[in-house]
């Protein structure tokens, strides 16, 4: 087919670790690329087969937690019913069945709860088998079993138990990030009664911005991340400023630049890459980090897809006053702090001299194009996503969308769904709703997802594809970053 | 997420069926007593919080089926947990005699790290009832044989020692918890980089 020969964002060779789909998302903790690591994590089991489905589930109010004090019955009652409508709950527990968190509510108060859930992993355990998930009343319920860690999603939303297992996934990344595998691991084989919630202090609030940025950012969806408009010209600039700014500096394996959750670049050691979901959870510390805004800090962080078992440093920063992009420096060294502080100085200084900070202000100043302003106008908004990069690119939202985010999320979530359900795939889409027409193809280099006015016409629906994917490509020097700095 | 001074243990409670182990749980939680005999299925969870020499404790209690044909929860049911309590009535020769294989099963099932310094509770219930066939004196020698296992003689019913019980569990759990290793301060373990590089699984890589 002629579209193929045009693949916007396409490079032979990427910046970032490409994933195929999300479904392998789940047993590839990557390949350390460090000696050390010899797959002491055992991923857990998700076969299909294993499905488990009870269908006669009581509800829990009838046994609801009887704790109450007389007075506060009432109130309590109010609350528990406000609690239990919730559109998406998630549980994460130890293999002991004590709570680690709770999205909404006292995780104390819930203690009875926990022991619930962790009675039914283990009860269907008990017979070699995994409890995948549960649907009753509209609801799934979805586990995870990852040790030695339980995740439990129990949503009302239109979400499939495969996007319910990516979202687990990246919130026991997220533990993970903070304490390393490897650590978590060691607690609960010298302490199965371990009580999680002391070493993770604060992680709460990461947590609690991971699932509403998830929730948000078609990143995680796609398993991609998005750049910032800039001319290929001035992000090699960007680039060479970091990469002659650190060349004395030993064991620095990353530089990331990145402002308003896109990427501005990425220069790696040679051997090692970065996969994109280590990526998201950088994005997701510096987006509920304010205290990086105001002071320069000096932070372990383990990248869970990178290497498990170990951390590496950070060294994080605004570049300047004037220029909000956040800058982190990631070394293998303990206490490189005051190098690596010279090092962001003498970026900044290079970065100021070619007008880099001027073009990066400009870009974030300046919305992206929507589909209207671009000449597309039965196209509403669209997701582009080339796979040999794992980069995607979407123009700004537009009327409707622009006040219901949350019909654009569920779309898009069905689209993915329609390409990725592993029972049965597909490779193209196509959906004429009261609404919307929506679209999603498949192809080996791209994954595209548009969402047409209602009344477009099935027969102009390629042209314009055509037309979109060749708009894309004529700019994709400034929407992808397709070079690949290395130290 | 709770601040270090919260704790939060894991407490099963064990015996025969019909001893009074959902009596004094709901006794204990509920401040209730019910002379209806309902057998537990599976099992039942109820949260009580406390406050235990100035730390706040959140007691998270599973109460088992004594019946042996709900006795399928599996082995992770016990894991991770910080007191067992042992329940016998004070009036079934029977109940009592069964203590040995509960503590046992418990010790066998959870396979706690230091099983001889375990803590377990000991209650004899229904001290209200008459004829009592099992003297304090042989439910005492009984837990000097086990390591000096606490016991406490209670009535759910009467609301006999139920708090003072359940106190000396959390404080028991807690002292255990004390002891234990500080896991968190030693120093995490540093990257070490290698010129190796294993390719990735996932799909096209660069190097």
């Amino acid at each position: 087919m002629s579209y193929l020969d045009v693949e916007p964002g396409a490079a032979g060779e990427s910046l970032l670790l490409t994933t195929d789909t999300n479904a392998t998302f789940d047993n590839q903790y990557m390949s350390s690329s460090l000696e050390e690591i010899k797959n002491e994590i055992e991923p857990s089991e998700t076969e299909d087969s294993n499905n488990e489905s009870i269908s006669n589930v009581t509800t829990y109010e009838e046994n609801s937690s009887p704790m109450s004090v007389d007075n506060e019955d009432h109130e309590d009652r109010i609350q528990d019913k406000k609690w239990a409508l919730m559109d998406k709950h998630i549980f994460v527990l130890s293999l002991a069945g004590k709570p680690i968190y709770s999205r909404y509510g006292n995780e104390d108060k819930l203690a009875w709860l926990f022991g619930v859930m962790q009675t039914l992993v283990s009860f269907i355990q008990s017979n070699d088998d995994n409890l995948i998930s549960i649907s009753a009343g509209g609801i799934n319920f979805v586990f995870s079993i990852k040790k030695p860690l339980i995740l439990v999603a129990v949503s009302r939303k239109q979400e499939s138990v495969q996007q319910l297992q990516n979202q687990l996934n990246y919130i026991y990344n997220q533990i993970a990030s903070m304490l390393t595998t490897s650590k978590l691991i060691k607690i609960y084989e010298q302490r199965q009664n371990y009580d999680l919630r002391r070493l993770l202090t604060g992680v709460e609030r990461l947590i609690n911005h991971l699932l509403d940025f998830a929730e948000a950012e078609p990143a995680f969806l796609l398993g991609a991340v998005q750049c910032l408009s800039l001319s290929s010209s001035k992000r090699s600039n960007i680039s060479s400023a970091i990469i002659s700014s650190c060349s004395k500096i030993k064991n620095i394996v990353f530089a990331i630049l990145l402002a308003n959750n896109k990427l501005i670049t990425l220069v790696r050691m040679k051997k090692y890459s970065l996969h994109p979901s280590d990526l998201h959870l950088i994005f997701n510390l510096v987006q509920s980090t304010e205290s990086f805004k105001t002071v320069e800090s000096w932070a372990p962080i383990c990248l869970p897809r990178f290497d498990s078992s170990g951390f590496l440093y950070g060294y994080v920063s605004y570049l300047s006053e004037d220029c909000q992009a956040c800058l982190l420096l990631l070394t293998v060294e303990r206490d490189a702090f005051h190098t690596l502080k010279e090092a962001k100085q003498r970026i900044v200084e290079k970065l100021r001299r070619n007008n880099c900070l001027e073009a990066i202000n400009e870009s974030l100043a300046k919305p992206d194009v929507n589909c209207a302003e671009s000449g597309f106008l039965e196209v509403r908004h669209y997701l582009y996503k080339s796979k040999s990069t794992a980069q995607f690119y979407q123009p700004s939202v537009s009327p409707p969308y622009n006040k219901y985010g949350q019909v654009l999320t569920d779309l898009y979530k069905r689209l993915h769904q329609g390409l990725h359900c592993s029972a049965r795939p597909l490779k193209l889409f196509f959906e004429r709703r009261a609404n919307e027409a929506i679209f999603a193809w498949d192809t080996v280099g791209f994954e595209l997802y548009i969402i047409f006015e209602p009344l477009v016409e099935t027969g102009n629906v390629v042209a314009i594809i055509t037309r979109l994917l060749n708009w894309m490509k004529e700019r994709e020097d400034n929407l992808f970053h397709l070079q690949v700095p290395t130290f | 997420m709770a601040s270090r001074k919260k704790v939060l243990l894991k407490v099963i409670i064990l015996g025969d069926s019909s001893v009074g182990k959902t009596s004094l749980m709901n006794q204990y939680v509920n401040r209730k007593f019910s002379n209806q005999y309902k057998a537990t299925i599976g099992a039942d969870f109820l949260t009580k919080e406390v406050t235990v020499d100035d730390r706040s404790v959140t007691m998270q209690i599973w109460d088992t089926a004594g019946q042996e044909r709900f006795q399928s929860l599996g082995v992770a049911f016990y894991r991770g947990a910080d007191c067992c309590v042992l329940v016998f009535d004070v009036t079934a020769p029977n109940t009592f005699k069964s203590l040995d294989s509960w503590r046992d099963e418990f010790l066998v099932q959870a396979s706690p790290r230091e099983p001889e310094n375990f803590p377990f509770v000991l209650l004899g219930n229904k001290v209200d009832l008459e004829p009592r066939s099992i003297s304090s004196k042989r439910a005492q020698q009984w837990c000097q044989s086990k390591n000096n296992i606490p016991y406490f003689e209670t009535s759910a019913k009467e609301a006999i020692n139920v708090e003072q019980a359940f106190l000396a569990i959390a404080k028991n759990a807690l002292a255990q918890q004390n002891s234990a290793v500080d896991l968190y301060n030693e120093f995490p373990d540093q990257i070490k980089l290698t010129n190796t590089q294993k390719p990735s699984n996932g799909g096209s890589s660069c190097c």
